[in-house]
């Protein structure tokens, strides 16, 4: 028996969800909508999403399309191996984020890469 | 031979009560032979993220996380595994909410060896709980053995 619980907005009205639970939100998504598990708080609810926030990279399988977090010195990412911008302190090079630049290249703190 | 059930008291107090304010007082099953006490911030995670071992998340270590299983969820891996997941990623207790997932109360009853306590909740217990953390009232959570009283002897 699932109950609504007024007042609070559950994952359960978005457009990609195919099933839903009032205390987890999405349960399984639509073809070709990922599921991301949002933190609010002391919640986490699954969410359907088109495409992964920032920060996240999708992933394609079988069972599920799942959002998985970047590499915690990426802001975002391709992959878990491919880096698209670095974390402050952190500069681009070859999709890596590094603390230091190989030799020739000097670090661009404004575009936080390796130039 | 059936495996002796150890009951849980499990009291949560809103933070926004602390210190004074008064528990509110549930109970639950341990299982996995992992009867004991903890404390914690209660946490909740979606049944989706004991799966694979990312690096989501790493929350401090003062939680117990509590997780709804649902019969519709796909199993992605055994429920031991999910809560031996779940004290890997830094709880200090896990919480099954078994109401809307009959086999699952099952198979947890089955597992031992865990290193910390994981007990099964249902019925108003459960839902005393999942509504705290559907209205996201942060809450702490202190998870001890339930004593049973002992009978006076009558010779």
């Amino acid at each position: 028996p699932h109950k609504q619980i007024s007042g609070v907005s559950s994952g359960c009205q978005q457009g990609g969800c195919l099933t839903c639970s009032d205390y987890n939100g999405c349960l399984s998504c639509k073809p070709r909508f990922f599921m991301h598990l949002e933190r609010i708080g002391m919640k986490q609810i699954g969410v359907c999403m088109t495409s992964c926030p920032p920060g996240f990279y999708g992933t394609r399988s079988p069972e599920r399309n799942t959002c998985t977090k970047c590499r915690s010195e990426c802001d975002s990412c391709f992959n878990k191996n491919f880096c698209t911008r670095c974390r402050a302190g952190f500069y681009l090079h070859l999709g890596k984020c590094q603390e230091s630049c190989p030799e020739g290249l000097v670090r661009s703190d404004t575009q936080r890469e390796c130039v | 031979s059936e495996r002796p059930t150890l009951r849980a008291v499990i009291k949560v107090t809103l933070l926004k009560h602390e210190p004074t304010g008064k528990p509110i007082v549930l109970e639950g099953v341990f299982v996995g032979g992992s009867a004991g006490k903890a404390e914690g911030k209660l946490m909740q995670y979606h049944p989706l993220s004991l799966c694979n071992t990312s690096e989501d998340e790493r929350q401090e270590s003062d939680f117990i996380t509590i997780v709804k299983l649902e019969h519709r969820v796909p199993r992605c891996k055994a429920l031991h595994d999910k809560a031996r997941m779940a004290l890997d990623k830094g709880a200090q207790a896990v919480i099954f909410d078994v109401s809307d997932d009959a086999n699952a109360a099952a198979e947890l009853r089955e597992i031992d060896s865990l290193p910390r306590p994981v007990v099964l909740v249902e019925a108003e217990d459960a839902e005393e709980l999942m509504g705290l953390v559907n209205k996201n009232e942060e809450a702490k959570v202190v998870i001890e053995i339930k004593m049973e009283p002992k009978w006076p002897h009558y010779d």
